[in-house]
């Protein structure tokens, strides 16, 4: 019969639009709650799909990439930056863009030092691929979460240097709990080894 | 630059006298208002954001919600101009031309890295770094690719530089600030802005002084400091020639000698496993090829050139051959030509399928097909300067022939690529022309394509008139699926000829994959078909452990077939839904497509680290494992999301009346047909031909799963659509199996390393992609670098037969038709 078939198709979309309100009748009146929203946002959610960006926002996973920054540790007394950062150049040489520039630092007698002294990663050229944080030895580089950059200007801005790259390892610990426990005790491991 | 911004970031201030003004007052903030939540962006996306900008019209991000619901498809319409991709020199006049068709107020979003200074193709030939060099941008949003709730801020950062602006200071209400129109830039031998032309001229007359001078004077010790700089850092050593054993192995010795018995001797001489064919007896070999009853190497499947820079024939033209009736390897033919005037014949009457290849090789690599039926450029313009995948063509931003480069460290002083170029952009112009006549900037006439009325014609019987006419599509029309574009000939709404232009997004990723080391493809390659990065990763990463013979532990092997069937699923879900968008059935499916996406994609993000881009794989294995939560999602979205998706969607769609009647019958390919050009995957597969690589020659596992090949045998468009539902199905039944059978244990097999050396040699590896086959030809010189770094990529190829399935029907059905390919310009053009 003429007409059947966009019939059947309707009965889809009406079933949609009614399966919106029978999450919301659920978490009645609490339906913008954060329960409510990580039921809708998962795999078993069939009503309503929308993230009320920017009341709510949808959480990253702890892989999530975005541009690098660099870690550094404080030193519990002094309160001193002890950037990890070895200036080994490996994640230059990784990077497939190569948007990563590292001057190493020298000490008086013009001999290379193992700290970078100057450090800039230009964000319009990186393409968030993670390479550098993946090789890097040290675990000094690491992939950040924040993506909220839009901004009116990019000539300077957006060119990354030393210090707008540096953040403490607290936050890292914060973005990255597994993967820096993780790290962490790899590093424990590599210290006792050398020590027997 | 003399045009003046017309959108000061500062906002004037208002006069103290006005400031009173009780009418203005109010009136401001009303039209501040209006403007900040009536933001209409034109429906107009260049490259891989333009998927995130899309994703953020649906459900889950619902950009209407800020007053931008309306994507407006003509630039009359609109006041936002969001550039969401790479923005390539081919392109680049299009988009100046549509931002000076937009009414005042007029704001320019740049989405993604590529938009905002070039991205990680900066360097690449055809790419513009940075679209703020011609048009005034408001709003940057970094990224590659932008999230989209980043496009999100990104928009209420603009919607809050609006409310900054007061009706009395903005440009547009004033007479003296008026903006005058961007003039269009020029398809010269390389992109000329208008603007620029005295510089350009300038310039060139220096580097012609110079050289004249340097001519009849050996050298003259340019720049001291350079050269001790120089010192400093490791010598650059040019790329080392690939050699490797050519023993002939002894089937390609076999077939040689048959051939050479039948055709005559010398037309063949084997080398390892392919054979080297004498150019001028090519046409016979590969009719002998194809028509011999047991041999019927009917397909040819990829054809590339390589440019074997030293060697006495420098260019190399290399033909993967397949039989479809047998399935299995292929037979790898070669061509060789000189270096000064290279001609091959063209092998487009024996295999149609060569047509675009040839066309491209002529293009990138300037060897000349002898009798192909239309040689002109295809990815670039006619008049570009020099075929730029020659080894020893540099373009303009050129630092070094590999990568890593020294300028990095140990003293990596930060300088922008664009402040090395004396025009302060990424572009280089010739002094001579090639014949060695001076090219003049001022004086010359670029190079553009008139279309018009072709003929008048009796029509029989009637003594009527009629006029054929030529109307052009794109390359910015929203149904063309991103920046393509057709040249259509009609005769009243009757499509006589068809013709693609494509390269609207050739961003010179096979330029740019020959400097790169192994590893530093992978991210690459998501940017080919940026729908379905983890397959591109996996023809990859197949193509190169083949040539280092690595092992990839189990584990990492059903992690690899999990995520490229997942892929596979959304892409055949969310090309229902562009299918129907095409067909005017506006947005509902789309919308539902790409929820589900956004559920796989969220797998994706969780295991990769990112939703589009994952490069999830490396040689030997995978980047991260993944939990036990994420194994159990995904089970659940296998046996009860998916299935109960596609069910909803075959109920939606299968039996519309509109979509029936719209599309049954229509463009109908014969198997024969659709061998001969080359088509793959599901397109083939709906003209009958049963060709599967995963089944024909299996790769990695799939050869312990259990299931079907779908095959419907109408080759119409409503066959190209209801397979791909069913190839849907199949792959949940191919992810059901593997989440139940993955292994524990490691997820990298032999070490990972940051820079690979593969063994010097040559291969060709290809999958099943969800677009048809998606093969990589790697040549090896033994170093950290490829030689040859080449993409077969399927929409491309299937794009050959594009005019042939048109011909016949009306405009309306060209779309469709179009859309039935499923094509992805990022993996097109490259």
């Amino acid at each position: 019969m003429l007409g059947l078939g966009i019939a059947k198709g309707l009965s889809v979309t009406l079933k949609h639009f009614v399966e919106t309100y029978i999450e919301d009748l659920r978490y009645f009146p609490r339906r913008y709650s954060e329960e409510a929203m990580e039921f809708r946002q998962s795999v078993k959610g069939r009503g309503l799909f929308t993230v009320q960006y920017p009341e709510q926002e949808l959480p990253v996973p702890e892989s999530f990439r975005y541009i690098p920054f660099l870690v550094y540790d404080e030193d519990g007394e002094s309160g001193e930056k002890k950037i990890r950062c070895t200036a080994c150049g490996i994640c230059t040489k990784v990077c497939p863009p190569q948007c990563i520039w590292i001057v190493r630092a020298k000490d008086e007698k013009g001999k290379p030092v193992s700290q970078p002294a100057e450090f800039y990663i230009d964000i319009d050229i990186c393409m968030n691929c993670g390479f550098c944080a993946e090789f890097c030895p040290f675990d000094s580089i690491v992939m950040d979460h924040n993506w909220k950059m839009a901004d009116y200007e990019r000539l300077e801005s957006h060119i990354f240097d030393l210090h707008t790259l540096l953040k403490p390892a607290s936050y890292y610990q914060q973005i990255r709990p597994v993967q820096y426990a993780e790290r962490q005790a790899g590093k424990k491991k590599e210290r006792k080894g050398k020590e027997v | 630059m003399t045009t003046a911004s017309p959108h000061p970031s500062q906002p004037p201030t208002v006069p103290e006298d006005l400031k009173r003004n009780v009418l203005v007052a109010p009136l401001d903030a009303i039209s501040t208002w209006g403007r900040m939540y009536s933001l209409w962006p034109m429906a107009f996306g260049l490259a891989c954001c333009a998927i995130e900008m899309m994703a953020v019209q649906t459900a889950r991000y619902d950009m209407s919600r800020f007053g931008a619901e309306l994507m407006r498809p003509s630039p009359r319409q609109a006041d936002l101009l969001i550039v969401a991709g790479t923005v390539t020199k081919k392109m680049l006049p299009q988009i100046v031309r549509l931002y000076d068709q937009m009414a005042e107020p007029k704001y320019v979003l740049a989405m993604g890295a590529c938009a905002t200074a070039g991205g990680p193709f900066k360097e690449g030939y055809n790419v513009v770094s940075g679209i703020d060099k011609y048009l005034p941008v408001d709003v940057y949003v970094p990224g590659c690719p932008p999230p989209p709730q980043a496009l999100l801020q990104g928009l209420i950062k603009l919607q809050e530089k609006i409310k900054s602006q007061s009706l009395l200071g903005v440009p547009w209400y004033r007479k003296d600030q008026r903006n005058e129109a961007v003039p269009v830039p020029l398809y010269g031998p390389d992109i000329i802005d208008p603007r620029q032309i005295p510089i350009i001229k300038a310039e060139l007359d220096r580097q012609r002084l110079e050289r004249d001078r340097q001519e009849p004077e050996e050298e003259t010790g340019s720049a001291g400091d350079e050269t001790q700089e120089k010192a400093t850092r490791r010598a650059v050593k040019p790329p080392k020639l690939p050699t490797w054993d050519l023993t002939p192995e002894p089937e390609a010795q076999a077939l040689a000698d048959r051939i050479n018995q039948e055709i005559g001797e010398g037309s063949v001489s084997p080398e390892k496993d392919t054979l080297v064919v004498d150019a001028q007896r090519l046409i016979p070999v590969a009719t002998y090829l194809r028509d011999t009853e047991d041999l019927a190497y009917d397909y040819l499947s990829n054809v590339t050139g390589v440019d074997y820079l030293d060697r006495d024939l420098r260019f190399e033209v290399v033909y993967h051959v397949y039989a479809t009736s047998r399935g299995g390897g292929p037979v790898v033919l070669k061509a060789r030509a000189d270096g000064q005037n290279p001609k091959i014949p063209s092998l487009v009457s024996i295999w149609p399928s060569a047509d675009f290849q040839e066309r491209e090789i002529w293009d990138l690599y300037g060897i000349r097909f002898t009798d192909h039926p239309n040689l002109k450029r295809i990815l670039l313009w006619e008049g570009f300067h020099g075929h730029p995948m020659r080894r020893d063509w540099n373009e303009a931003y050129y630092e070094e022939p590999t990568k890593p480069f020294n300028s990095r460290w140990p003293a990596g002083h930060h300088q922008l690529a664009d402040s090395r170029n004396p025009y302060n952009r990424n572009v280089a112009y010739p002094t001579q022309y090639p014949d060695g006549e001076e090219w003049d900037p001022e004086n010359w006439d670029p190079m553009e394509e008139r279309l018009s009325v072709v003929d008048v014609e009796e029509v029989p019987h009637t003594g009527m008139r009629t006029q054929r006419i030529m109307v052009n599509v794109g390359p910015q029309h929203p149904s063309t699926h991103g920046v393509f574009r057709m040249v259509l000939t009609l005769n009243g709404e009757t499509v006589v000829n068809a013709e693609p232009v494509l390269g609207y997004l050739h961003r010179n990723h096979e330029k740019i994959g020959e400097r790169n080391n192994w590893l530093m493809n992978m991210p690459y390659t998501d940017r080919l078909d940026y729908m379905n990065a983890m397959g591109n990763n996996f023809g990859y990463a197949l193509a190169v452990e083949k040539m280092m013979g690595t092992e990839v532990p189990e584990r990492a092997e059903y992690l690899r077939v999990i995520m490229a069937e997942l892929n596979r699923v959304f892409n055949h879900m969310s090309f229902a839904g562009f299918y129907t968008n095409e067909l005017g059935a506006a947005f509902t499916p789309f919308l539902y497509a790409f929820r589900e996406r956004e559920l796989i994609l969220d797998l994706f993000e969780e295991a990769s680290g990112s939703r589009m881009m994952c490069s999830y794989l490396r040689f030997g294995g995978v980047a991260r494992d993944v939990s036990e939560d994420w194994l159990d999602r995904a089970r659940y979205l296998a046996q009860e999301r998916l299935p109960r998706k596609l069910d909803e969607f075959e109920r939606l769609l299968n039996q519309n009346e509109i979509l029936v009647s719209r599309t049954k019958g229509v463009s109908v390919i014969s198997p024969q047909a659709a061998i001969a050009y080359g088509i793959t995957g599901p397109m083939l597969r709906a003209s009958g031909v049963p060709y599967d690589i995963r089944r024909v020659e299996p790769y990695s596992i799939y050869d312990r799963f259990d299931f079907k090949i779908p095959l419907l045998s109408n080759g119409d468009l409503y066959d190209r659509y209801l397979i791909r539902i069913l190839e849907a199905r199949e792959a949940v039944k191919i992810l059901n199996q593997a989440l139940d059978q993955i292994p524990g244990g490691p997820i990298q097999g032999g070490k990972k390393a940051w820079q690979t050396r593969v063994p010097a040699g040559e291969t060709y590896a290809r999958i099943e992609h969800p677009k048809g086959e998606l093969g990589y030809y790697l040549v090896s010189n033994g170093t950290a670098n490829p030689w040859r770094y080449r993409v077969r990529a399927p929409s491309f190829v299937n794009l050959t037969a594009f005019g042939e399935m048109c011909k016949g029907h009306k405009v309306a059905d060209t779309v469709v038709i179009l859309g039935a390919v499923d094509i992805v310009l990022g993996e097109v053009d490259r």
